[in-house]
């Protein structure tokens, strides 16, 4: 549909004001909330997630991107809510404790809002045994762990620690990424997946859900 | 015990030993990813009995530079008798002059007196006679580098276990500096009895052997903030073991004491006048004076503008593109030295992008027509380089406005930027408003400060009186936090691309 077709060019543009109207405009004109998220939204930010991965666009673009993609799904969420729509998975993100960067976690939990699903965003500085009990009461299918000091990425095995001592180890996987995280310090701490980028980590995340819904 | 011969000088080493180790005993290695076989940059030529190449080596090396012996120091271990050529830097050109405010001479030494700036990167120092006479100058690069270009790698190092090592030599280079001015001014090193050393909170800790773990996890709480007085000798300083030394007092763990020295240099507080201050290096550290206090912040710039974090990024030394201009839309780069371009440093790349806007060969996004962009071949930019000048610019840019916001003024309202450190008087202000690492409205009130971390701890060595004000202020500066802060990333998303690619928004 060009309507939905128009959302998904300007929010790979990141004209956040633009998308936002064409999304009023959609609902207005009767287009189903999850099929504008899906055939507007979430196409757009799959185009955005593939280039990046491609290195032909960087963080800029994603960020702008994703701004836009926010505005947008800020309108389709009380009507998403009210058709009974369900995310396709929940995960919780946050920068282990010790640690305050967020660019990185915040462009992961991006990329993850673009793929359809629910992220529980725990922020920054966040101690291991918080993961654990977010993952336990928001029934959340994957952990998600960022750091980007090397003097902090020992934390993530901390995490990894609390949920085999939670015995979530089966149902809830545990992911780590990061600037000095590599699949050797992955295998090291026992964590189910590492992902060099942010698009790999939604890819990922998105698969882990598919698994085990 | 096997032998590695180093441009001729032989090393004991059992095999088995990392070269990098035996090299850091030597000096002169820079590893700027601290041993990660991540950037390539810690080449040499070796021969005799050493590991196979690694995968990093044959990632970063061609087949020819394997065949000719060219390794990456970080990844090769000793095995038996070798020998490894290690090519001295070549000559930096290490910013020592600086703009200095106006003092009264109470100095705070007798006969001689030093001042000296620990950089993460470079050092520097000068020397005064008792009638505040500058009897001479001399700088070096900071041999931490052997542990990694950035700060953290170091702290990492130091709760490994190295502090001492780390601690001794960067001691032995301070050492080396006093005894070369001394000599250059025909006294005795001895004569120096006061000095003043400062330097960012990192590489005091560092320098003091003081625990750095504070300094490595949040909440960043430095135990030691330092404004304190010792004894050359017991900074394990031999040149002038009975000089008393001056610490400048640190703002925080992340602004140090090198800003608080520069804001004295540049004359930036005390004024009515709203006046700000930026130091861009690895990090880049901001103050803002304004309404009679002083609010500080940090934001990680990453090596953009150091060298470490580009394909072809050097430090401002012999070979390094350090002007571009555009005529009849052609590039005309201009190299340090009589010496075929090598590379590209922090003023270089800022004049590079700008040049490469106007070409159009770069666009408001960021993307490259073609990667990599030839400035002076083979000096290049890759569009991964171009990536991370990107994330640093926005970063710095992100961190004056917030300043501006939090304090609830904007660009019209400041009197003056002082632009301290890295780029010394190399900068070209309207180029870094082109590329956006200084907001636009900040341009026309640049003034470019030289070295005024080591002009402000000559100040301090000058003027006892003046180490009460510089404590006082460091005490009651307010640091803001930019992580997870929203202004911030509002402005660090909107300060990412060139020109005016965020319209729309």
């Amino acid at each position: 549909m060009e309507l939905l077709n128009q959302i998904s060019q300007n929010l790979q543009a990141g004209k956040a004001k633009i998308v936002k109207g064409l999304v009023q405009q959609a609902i207005d004109e009767g287009i189903p909330a999850q099929q504008i998220l899906e055939e507007g939204l979430l196409s757009g930010m799959s185009v955005i997630g593939e280039k990046f991965k491609n290195n032909e666009i960087f963080v800029p673009e994603v960020l702008v991107a994703a701004r836009a993609m926010n505005m947008g799904a800020g309108l389709l969420k009380p009507l998403l809510a009210q058709d009974g729509v369900r995310a396709s998975g929940k995960v919780c993100i946050g920068t282990v404790k010790g640690d305050l960067h967020d660019i990185g976690k915040n462009l992961v939990k991006m990329m993850m809002e673009g793929k359809g699903l629910e992220v529980v965003d725990l922020g920054v500085d966040v101690a291991p045994e918080t993961f654990v009990k977010t993952a336990e009461e928001q029934g959340c299918t994957v952990i998600c762990c960022s750091a980007l000091l090397t003097t902090t990425m020992g934390v993530m095995g901390d995490v990894v620690k609390a949920a085999g001592e939670a015995g979530i180890r089966g149902r809830v996987k545990i992911m780590v990424g990061g600037a000095p995280v590599t699949q050797a310090f992955c295998d090291q701490i026992g964590a189910d997946v590492y992902t060099a980028d942010a698009a790999s980590a939604a890819d990922a995340a998105a698969e882990l859900c598919r698994a085990t819904a | 015990m096997a032998t590695v011969t180093v441009n001729g000088q032989p090393f004991p080493a059992e095999p088995g030993t990392p070269l990098h180790q035996v090299l850091r005993r030597r000096g002169g290695l820079e590893m700027p990813c601290a041993g990660q076989g991540r950037c390539g940059k810690c080449r040499i030529t070796a021969s005799g009995a050493l590991s196979a190449p690694s995968s990093a080596e044959r990632a970063h090396l061609t087949r020819e530079e394997l065949a000719r012996g060219v390794r990456l120091a970080c990844c090769v271990r000793v095995e038996g008798d070798c020998r490894v050529t290690l090519s001295d830097s070549a000559r930096s050109q290490i910013c020592l002059s600086g703009v200095m405010d106006a003092v009264s001479l109470r100095p705070r030494f007798h006969a001689c007196g030093a001042a000296v700036d620990i950089g993460t990167t470079t050092l520097a120092a000068s020397l005064y006679g008792a009638d505040g006479t500058l009897l001479a100058q001399a700088s070096a690069a900071n041999p931490q580098a052997a542990w990694g270009a950035d700060v953290i790698s170091r702290i990492e190092a130091a709760l490994r276990g190295e502090g001492g090592a780390l601690a001794a030599c960067v001691r032995g280079a301070v050492d080396a500096l006093l005894n070369q001015m001394a000599e250059q001014a025909r006294i005795a090193p001895g004569e120096i009895d006061g000095l003043v050393i400062t330097g960012n909170t990192a590489m005091l800790h560092l320098f003091t052997e003081t625990s750095p773990e504070p300094l490595s996890h949040a909440p960043f709480e430095a135990a030691r903030l330092f404004g304190e007085t010792c004894s050359a000798g017991s900074l394990g300083l031999s040149a002038c073991p009975e000089g008393s030394v001056y610490l400048p007092r640190c703002v925080s763990a992340f602004v140090g004491a090198d800003i608080t020295t520069a804001l004295l240099a540049g004359g930036i507080c005390g004024k009515d006048e709203t006046r700000l201050l930026v130091d861009v290096g690895t990090n880049g550290e901001m103050a803002l004076w304004h309404g009679g206090a002083l609010c500080c912040c940090s934001t990680a710039a990453g090596p953009a503008f150091e060298g470490a974090g580009l394909s072809m990024g050097m430090h401002g030394q012999e070979g390094a593109v350090d002007h571009v201009s555009v005529r009849d839309g052609v590039l005309l780069p201009h190299v340090i030295g009589d010496v075929p371009p090598r590379g590209i440093c922090g003023s270089g790349v800022i004049d590079a992008l700008a040049c490469l806007l106007e070409t159009g060969e770069l666009d408001e996004t960021g993307l490259l027509e073609t990667s990599p962009a030839l400035i002076a071949p083979p000096a290049a930019l890759t569009q991964k380089d171009v990536r991370m000048v990107q994330l640093a610019k926005s970063a710095i840019s992100a961190g004056l406005r917030t300043l501006l916001h939090t304090a609830g003024i904007s660009c019209p309202d400041v009197a003056e930027l002082a632009v301290a450190g890295g780029f010394g008087s190399c900068l070209n202000a309207e180029n870094a408003g082109h590329i956006g690492l200084i907001p636009e409205g900040l341009v026309s009130k640049v003034r470019v400060l030289g070295n005024a971390a080591l002009s402000g701890a000559s100040m301090l060595l000058l003027d006892e009186e003046l180490a009460g004000t510089c404590e006082h202020l460091a005490r009651r500066a307010r640091t803001l936090e930019l992580s997870a802060n929203p202004v911030f990333a509002e402005y660090y998303t909107e300060g990412m691309f060139f020109g005016h690619g965020t319209d729309g928004l």
